[in-house]
């Protein structure tokens, strides 16, 4: 009798569930990428002969660039957020535990502000006549202002200042579970600080720090209105190529064979990062 | 789709406090290109509410309006010359009532039935303006004259441009001595080499207002429409407007009416609202470009109906060039150049 | 030595983090329009933007939207959560993997499939397409916030609670939705935050017929120096630490 009455709920859920992500998951991504072999058509965005053309596009040396360039931003950005991140989670994690959590709170706080007004807040600051101009003038350490707004510093200083949660938030949890009797094992064995740090700490946060590439590296890819407002509305990152495609260019095809790019380097950053994770999980032990 | 049909009716639900009043206008137009004045009283007079949305190039409206084609998303919107042509050819707009348009007899003789639409059949010209100079005379010892003092080594990274692949690209042409409106691949692709020379000196792109990187002290000479000069001006006085030698870039934007607009009967009040001697003038006064409504411009202000930035004189439209459609094919050439001159460090 | 050093550290970082949304903060009340020198104390920003219909529009859309997108996600979330820790179906694997692939695949790439599902149906870009893509994006943060509280929970109880002849609607009813609520707050949390901050995919999906906060501002901010955008930025500061704050005041009490 238990049966019959829990029949309908489970396979209500189930086709709610199923329904709702096959309808806008799967289908939109097969969309996807059937729209990047077609053909441009200027009337309806896309037609029928099937073809590589996007692709080939995709690799013209002149396009190559654009990825090129704006994998360099997003390179800069991770990298940035690494150096700040790394150090900041492992001192967290030395703090008090009751601190901690305090400490994670504002960490997330300005992750909860809008982050068009937080960008927008940074050109207050970087601004020719700006607040830091201002102040540096003030003090005497520059008599010109210097031009900082409208460069790919300030777009990458943006990108650092809206991903680096993303980079700590892992980077905390790994180190949070460091094993502390490794870490005193080694210094047992005569291992110097250093020795530690290489054959210990860094593998054992190894995961965190992938996590952590992948949190930041492919959003920093994709954010287009950074450039748009500290960059001078430069296409400097894939996200603003992929949007003038869907809308200004109307070249579907090629935004679409752009985006599904950024989808394959993603699934290998993923890779790479179950790899490590595996391999931790047998030398750890 | 059973999911799509549970979601619509859970949204109809829900939705309420929504777009639910009974007369609204959707005006999709550009940034800063209608003073709020305008719409209040249209909105006092009519009783319409007007939702103002923007964009800040052609083909960003374009796009989006092919895009929402189907969605009937909105009444009116204000393309450029060459867009107006390009969208009656492509069957995406609704003809004028001429019959509900007062106005219409007052608009300039040269500027109506133009080749961009024989006898104004699906446009009603709103304003028309021209793309020049803007030099910030208290950072910028001695002249500039011409487009080509751009590329001048002293302006290295003070240069601003809109963010408009026309009219850059008009820019190099001319510089180049072709026609702005060049089809030519080999023409179009010289005027990208010429223009990617001057990138390094390229502050920043704008086109949703132009004057403000002037006005921020990010840049101190490149283009600007002439009305942003105007109202720049009246913050920045030292920021004068320039005709250069090898001619200003001339465009006219025109009303016009999507063919699915939702509210139609609106988007007519609104252009014969416009069209009024009075709107007009208080429009061209406010915003700083020329109202192509000659009844209009007899009751404008003197101060404003003789500002050359806002109406030039017969000498300065010398090389001017108006804005043609060039077609989708030679479109296209021009989008890959602006997208690598963009992505240009 | 060892001490104050990532103390400084940590206090640099926060600082550098805290700096923009100070300046933020102190500029809304700056009777200058400049926005970068100080003109003394107003609340003319404020004022500036309570008269403009347009956007208090927009901010009642935002807010009507997060909530909705929030709701939906977290009921469709909570099932989804349900069903995965419960239930034994086939194609398990595959709904996990499309979950992970929302989470993982870049806004923009989301935003531009979606549009073109839309598209294909003819679904006005509107409210409903907006809701329909903010709670696709939610939906993988809910169904693992959910999973993680299920996954620490006893087994037992469900048993008993069949054992003693309830259905499994009824159990779910009784025994599992409050022992999962404070899991179901915290995804409706990030879910209503998460689309009252979306821009890269409403700019795709959003129509004129629905305005949101987000598009307003991103539409304000590229004309320029706005002083109103600092106002905004204040109150939605203040909102969310509120809703911040209360959230884990809900989650303390019930965790008593």
């Amino acid at each position: 009798m238990r049966s019959v009455m829990q029949q309908p709920f489970r396979t209500a859920v189930l086709v709610l569930v199923w329904g709702w992500l096959l309808f806008l998951v799967l289908t939109p991504n097969l969309l996807v990428i059937g729209a990047s072999v077609m053909t441009r058509d200027p009337g309806t965005f896309i037609s029928l002969p099937l073809n590589l053309d996007a692709y080939r596009q995709l690799f013209n040396p002149l396009y190559l660039d654009v990825f090129l360039n704006s994998l360099y931003m997003a390179t800069m950005t991770t990298l940035i957020c690494l150096l700040i991140g790394y150090p900041f989670a492992w001192a967290l994690s030395k703090v008090p535990r009751h601190r901690q959590m305090l400490l994670i709170f504002l960490l997330i706080v300005p992750f909860w502000t809008n982050s068009l007004v937080r960008t927008y807040a940074l050109k207050l600051i970087l601004a020719t006549n700006g607040l830091l101009n201002n102040a540096l003038m003030s003090v005497g350490l520059i008599d010109q202002p210097m031009q900082m707004l409208y460069t790919e510093g300030a777009v990458i200083i943006g990108l650092v200042y809206l991903l680096l949660p993303f980079m700590i938030l892992p980077l905390y949890a790994v180190f949070d579970d460091l094993r502390e009797d490794l870490l005193r094992a080694s210094h047992d064995l005569g291992a110097g600080r250093l020795a530690t740090f290489v054959h210990i700490i860094v593998p054992m946060t190894l995961p965190g720090v992938l996590a952590g590439i992948m949190l930041v590296l492919l959003p920093a890819m994709g954010l287009f209105f950074v450039p748009d407002i500290l960059g001078g509305s430069r296409n400097l990152l894939v996200g603003n190529v992929i949007k003038n495609q869907f809308l200004d260019a109307r070249n579907w095809p090629f935004g679409a064979a752009a985006s599904i790019m950024l989808t394959l380097a993603m699934a290998f950053l993923m890779f790479a990062h179950r790899l490590s994770k595996r391999r931790i999980g047998e030398d750890g032990v | 789709m059973k999911k799509l049909a549970l979601a619509g009716i859970l949204a109809v639900g829900l939705t309420g406090c929504g777009s639910d009043d009974p007369q609204v206008l959707n005006l999709y137009n550009w940034s800063e290109y209608m003073p709020q004045e305008v719409l209040e009283r249209f909105t006092e007079e009519t009783g319409i509410q007007v939702v103002y949305t923007t964009y800040d190039s052609n083909e960003a409206m374009y796009a989006r309006l092919k895009l929402l084609d189907e969605s009937a998303a909105y009444d009116l919107a204000v393309p450029s010359t060459y867009y107006v042509s390009k969208m009656r050819q492509e069957d995406l707009l609704m003809p004028i009532d001429r019959s509900k348009i007062e106005g219409f007899d007052n608009l300039d003789p040269e500027l109506v039935n133009l080749d961009i639409d024989p006898d104004n059949q699906y446009s009603v010209p709103y304003l028309w303006g021209t793309t020049g100079l803007a030099v910030d005379t208290s950072d910028v010892d001695g002249e500039v004259t011409a487009w080509a003092d751009l590329w001048d080594e002293r302006f290295e990274g003070r240069v601003m441009l809109t963010n408009d692949m026309r009219e850059v690209f008009h820019v190099g042409l001319r510089v180049l001595g072709y026609s702005g409106n060049s089809t030519d691949p080999q023409e179009i692709e010289e005027a990208y080499e010429k223009l990617s020379e001057l990138m390094p000196s390229v502050r920043t792109f704008n086109s949703d207002a132009p004057r403000m990187p002037y006005l921020e002290g990010e840049a101190d000479v490149g283009m600007i429409w002439n009305g942003e000069a105007v109202m720049g001006k009246d913050t920045m006085p030292s920021l004068e407007y320039v005709y250069p030698e090898e001619g200003i870039i001339a465009w006219l934007d025109s009303f016009v009416i999507p063919k699915n607009a939702p509210n139609p009967e609106a988007a007519h009040q609104f252009i014969n609202f416009v069209l009024q001697p009075e709107i007009s003038a208080l429009i061209s006064e406010d915003i700083g470009y020329a109202t192509p409504n000659l009844a209009g411009r007899d009751v404008l202000d003197d101060a404003v109906a003789n500002d050359r930035s806002s109406y030039p004189s017969a000498t300065d439209m010398i090389n001017a060039e108006f804005q043609e459609d060039i077609g989708d094919d030679a479109l296209q050439i021009y989008a890959k150049y602006w997208e690598m001159l963009k992505s240009g460090r | 030595m060892t001490r104050w050093l990532p103390r400084t550290y940590l206090t640099l970082v926060y600082l550098l983090l805290y700096v923009p949304i100070l300046v933020l903060v102190v500029f809304s009340f700056n009777d200058s329009r400049s926005g970068y020198a100080w003109g003394g104390l107003s609340l003319r920003w404020y004022e500036a933007l309570f008269n403009n219909r347009a956007m208090v529009q927009a901010m009642w859309n935002s807010l009507w939207l997060a909530l909705s997108a929030a709701t939906v996600s977290t009921v469709i979330g909570a099932l989804t959560a349900l069903a995965l820790h419960r239930y034994r179906f086939r194609g398990k694997q595959v709904l996990n993997g499309m979950l992970f692939v929302v989470m993982m695949s870049p806004e923009i790439v989301l935003a531009i499939s979606l549009l073109g599902l839309f598209l294909l149906v003819g679904l006005q870009l509107g409210y409903v397409s907006l809701l329909l893509a903010h709670v696709t994006f939610c939906l993988p943060f809910v169904v693992i916030t959910v999973m993680a509280r299920l996954s620490g929970f006893d087994e037992r109880l469900p048993e008993a609670a069949r054992d003693l002849g309830a259905s499994d609607f009824t159990m779910t009813r009784t025994v599992l939705i409050p022992v999962i609520m404070p899991a179901l707050l915290a995804g409706w949390l990030l879910g209503f935050t998460l689309s009252l901050d979306d821009v890269v995919v409403s700019t795709f999906v959003g129509g004129p017929s629905y305005e949101i906060l987000p598009l307003r501002i991103y539409s304000m901010v590229r004309v320029g120096l706005k002083p109103e955008v600092n106002a905004l930025g204040t109150l939605l500061l203040v909102f969310s630490l509120v809703m911040l704050m209360l959230s884990q005041w809900i989650l303390l009490r019930s965790k008593r």
